[in-house]
């Protein structure tokens, strides 16, 4: 069906509102954590559950698979509409229960709770902090399904901008709003705009950027796969705005689902006349291609990702002319994070002061962050901006678990910067973490406790910056190399008097001198924790590894005092180094320990500690 | 920078000053010409002059070495930094477009750049006559420690963009990271290779290895067959080179060429003077 004009799209979505909505849904959600916990397989069960109770196709009962619903940590997730109840960890074995008594009875099941306190999702602590603007449709519409869409507003900034606002006041309202790129560098969206806008030269290209590639970072993959028609929407109205005629979509290549979701959707706007030729019957024309990445880390930057979708290696490339005046093909072009352009029909519908009433001052709006590592609860969490890193880390996180210290939280992905505990005083804003020397990234957040040794994580993060460095500039090639062997020795007790000193200089050359923005961020890793946990290093130069992660590096030994004589280091201590039975405080045995750091984190008790080698370190071993 | 005149040039709009310095092109219609220093020096050139054509002008030397006059620059070595702005760029690719630019070829900060680029380098090539007196110059040595893979190549790309140009697209630059590497297509002698020794010839380092003897010439482990030259019999071009560029007409060797060339103008020429074309036969 394809719809020819603005009034059409209007009349298709009173009848959509007006058609009677189910009397209770089970939402079981289908985003990246749930679906490697199972989501499937339940989905399916409850599929066949609502069959076998002659529920399908049903007007008052449905089961649909939903965008990421956020709480990966106790996926799989089933969300109840209307009373909003949470479940969480459930099995395929539990459909039938949950279809009988819940979907059509109408009852709570305890067992399944999400949180042990409470029913509703949104009363949950790690919901409660949330504003979900840009995951609102997750959990209330079928992912990339366009009648859900426009049933929930979709496609309503493009009327909007079409009908009454005209290209100017569309332009505008983007421009007014201070939105900030969603893909880490955080560049005002309006200057962008502008610069395109008055670009000369045809014609000109739009880019989503959906290839994220940091580790532990998923939330544009929730975002492509759980609502892509915002992406598209947002595309659209931009095109509009910015008289652009083409648009890409640059996705992972490893995230196969984003890519059917979002081809799909283009399909399914193209029919509906939302896409292509002669939008809404307006005459307006833009054309949408979804493209598969690389497979390099490197094409998430902006030169090498336009390279990439030229049909070249993924390089960066110098750039002293900006991408709006000269880009894809040497034409003028409009680089966003996928999530920036999400944000772009909620503005141009609502207007830049309700868009400016979240977030703070210069950080309008929200951010989709996603939180791992040593949290309580793990998953996708999107804050206003400006709520500040404890909030994301202690409320939403619920904090580290239960004996065991905060000690710093990384941000912005690989090429981001670990934080120390001061940090969470910080209010996630772009400006406030550039300027503590990590910075936003995409948003990917990795929260470490007291058994994190940073100089190792900066090791592991340069490990894979320096395979992921795409070669072309000798800083990066040789230079990140240089900064491992050093990373390297310190972990492995080889290392050198002033190899700290000396790592700063390379870290401080290699950020003056590569060629792209991956290249120049590479030293963030080293040069945050340099100048935060600095006394690490200095101890890892004395061979010395404080948080008990580098072998060889220390001697675990057991505080008699604090020992509750639990056995637990026992158990997990693979080399029977720890002696003593009953109620006598156990013991380490120095010949035997392997320095696994196995008994450290079982102490739940922080009675077992690591400690300085005695004989004054593992040079005279290695020596 | 010490000891360098301080000279003036001749603007667009002040013709009575002193000539020190000609602009690299003369003012071209539509470009507008910009005004600035380099290290003290006034220059002025058409806009979109590079920082590195522009400094030469001035007789100001940057060092390079992923740069070559003849090819698309890329900017990969970050040898040629200067700083404008407050900011590090590579002379080679940074455009001048801003009125009254002000740039240093030798400030500390740049120095300092040059410095741990080569400190890099020269442990990729550590023999290359070109690396170790840069290296000399600037007071940096190979060091043991981080010597992974001293092959000799600096992975400038300069052999690529030759081959490039010249047109048989024979070789690349393959892989990711410190292990990228110039190479034919699947790791394997490069199929396409006409064994022209552009790449050998454009490398700053002379890691390109080739030898000739009893007429044939060998590159990439390939043996190439060198054709006589139709004039003279000298074996210069391979038979491949003759059959990419055109066949028989270019397979004249340079010096003939230029032998045929000049018979041609000098027929020329009589053909133009007083008494024109029967003249021609004393030629």
């Amino acid at each position: 069906m394809r719809l020819r004009s603005i009034e059409e799209l209007r009349a298709l979505r009173r009848e959509l509102t007006e058609s009677p909505a189910p009397e209770r849904r089970l939402w079981v959600c289908g985003g990246p954590g749930c679906l490697a916990s199972g989501a499937q397989e339940v989905f399916a069960a409850v599929e066949a559950a609502c069959r076998d109770r002659g529920l399908q196709g049903g007007a008052r009962f449905r089961a649909e698979l939903s965008g990421c619903l956020g709480l990966c940590e106790r996926g799989p997730l089933v969300e109840v509409e209307p009373e909003g109840w949470l479940y969480g960890g459930v099995k395929p074995e539990d459909a039938a229960e949950l279809v009988g008594e819940t979907l059509v009875g109408g009852r709570f099941l305890d067992r399944l709770a999400a949180d042990p306190k409470c029913r509703e999702k949104d009363l949950i602590p790690f919901y409660l902090p949330q504003k979900r603007l840009v995951m609102a449709r997750f959990g209330r519409t079928r992912p990339g399904n366009l009648t859900d869409y426009l049933a929930a507003g979709g496609y309503g900034a493009l009327e909007l901008a079409l009908s009454e606002l005209g290209r100017e006041e569309a332009f505008r309202r983007v421009e007014l709003s201070g939105l900030r790129g969603r893909g880490g560098g955080g560049f005002p969206a309006g200057r962008k705009w502008r610069a395109l806008k008055e670009a000369a030269g045809r014609p000109r290209y739009l880019i989503a950027n959906g290839d994220e590639g940091d580790p532990g970072a998923f939330m544009n993959r929730a975002l492509m796969e759980g609502d892509p028609l915002s992406v598209i929407e947002g595309m659209t109205v931009g095109a509009y705005a910015m008289e652009a005629e083409e648009g890409f979509v640059y996705v992972r290549h490893e995230y196969p689902l984003s890519v059917e979701r979002l081809n799909s959707c283009v399909r399914a706007a193209e029919e509906a006349g939302l896409l292509g030729d002669d939008i809404l019957g307006t005459g307006m024309s833009f054309r949408l291609r979804i493209v598969e990445g690389g497979g390099a880390f490197v094409c998430g930057e902006s030169t090498a990702l336009t390279a990439s979708i030229e049909g070249r290696e993924g390089q960066p490339r110098v750039k002293y002319v900006r991408t709006t005046e000269a880009g894809l093909w040497e034409k003028p072009t409009l680089l966003q994070n996928v999530e920036s352009w999400a944000n772009v029909p909620m503005i141009v519908r609502n207007g830049p002061d309700w868009f400016r009433e979240t977030g703070s001052g210069d950080n309008p709006g929200t951010k989709v962050f996603s939180l791992v590592g040593k949290v309580r609860r793990t998953g996708l969490v999107e804050l206003p901006l400006g709520s500040s890193v404890g909030s994301l880390v202690n409320d939403a996180g619920g904090g580290v678990p239960r004996g065991r210290k905060f000690k710093a939280v990384q941000s912005g992905g690989p090429s981001g910067g670990c934080l120390p505990e001061s940090a969470l005083e910080l209010p996630l804003d772009f400006d406030a973490l550039a300027g503590a020397g990590a910075m936003m990234g995409s948003g990917g957040l990795i929260v470490m406790d007291d058994l994190s040794c940073l100089v190792d994580t900066a090791r592991y993060f340069t490990a894979f910056l320096s395979e992921e460095s795409c070669g072309k500039c000798a800083p990066c090639r040789e230079g990140l190399p240089v900064i491992l062997e050093v990373l390297t020795d310190m972990t492995e007790g080889r290392a050198r008097p002033g190899d700290t000193d000396f790592l700063e200089r390379q870290a401080r050359m290699l950020a003056a001198t590569a060629l792209c923005g991956l290249g120049k961020s590479a030293a963030n890793p080293v040069l945050s924790t340099l100048r935060y946990f600095r006394d690490e290093y200095l101890e890892h130069e004395g061979g010395f590894c404080r948080a008990g992660r580098c072998r060889g590096m220390y001697q675990p030994a057991v505080d008699p005092a604090s020992c509750r004589s639990c056995g637990r280091c026992q158990k997990a201590c693979p080399a029977e180094a720890i002696e003593g039975s009953g109620k006598e405080p156990r013991r380490v045995v120095p010949e035997k320990c392997v320095t696994c750091g196995a008994c450290l984190a079982a102490c739940a008790f922080e009675a077992l500690k690591a400690h300085r080698h005695p004989e004054g370190g593992p040079d005279a071993r290695t020596a | 920078m010490p000891g360098r005149p301080d000279t003036a040039l001749p603007g667009p709009g002040s013709p009575a000053a002193a000539p020190a310095v000609l602009p690299p092109r003369p003012p071209r219609p539509g470009i507008p010409m910009v005004e600035g220093t380099i290290d003290g020096i006034r220059v002025s050139v058409p806009r979109g002059t590079t920082l590195l054509e522009a400094a030469r002008l001035c007789g100001i030397e940057i060092p390079t070495l992923c740069h070559h006059e003849g090819l698309p620059a890329e900017g990969s070595c970050r040898l040629c930094v200067a700083e404008i702005r407050g900011q590090l760029a590579v002379s080679c690719m940074f455009p001048l477009r801003d009125r009254d630019f002000r740039a240093e070829t030798g400030s500390p900060a740049v120095m300092d750049a040059r410095r741990y680029v080569l400190s890099l380098l020269v442990n990729r090539a550590p023999k290359a006559p070109r690396i170790a007196r840069l290296a000399e110059e600037y007071g940096v040595a190979p060091d043991p420690r981080f010597m992974k893979d001293p092959d000799g190549c600096i992975r400038c790309g300069r052999c690529v963009r030759a081959c490039r140009a010249n047109g048989p697209e024979a070789i690349a630059l393959a892989g990711r990271g410190f292990a990228r590497t110039v190479t034919g297509p699947f790791r394997k002698p490069p199929e396409d290779c006409i064994g022209c020794l552009a790449c050998a010839l454009s490398c700053p380092t002379g890691k390109i290895a080739f030898s000739e003897k009893a007429g044939t010439r060998k590159i990439w482990e390939r043996e190439f067959e060198l054709a006589p030259c139709p004039e003279c019999g000298a074996r210069v071009f391979t038979r491949e080179q003759i059959g990419f560029y055109g066949g028989q007409a270019s397979a004249v060797c340079p010096s003939c060429r230029r032998r045929l060339m000049a018979t041609e103008l000098r027929k020329a020429a009589a053909y133009e003077a007083p008494g024109g074309p029967l003249l021609l036969k004393s030629v």
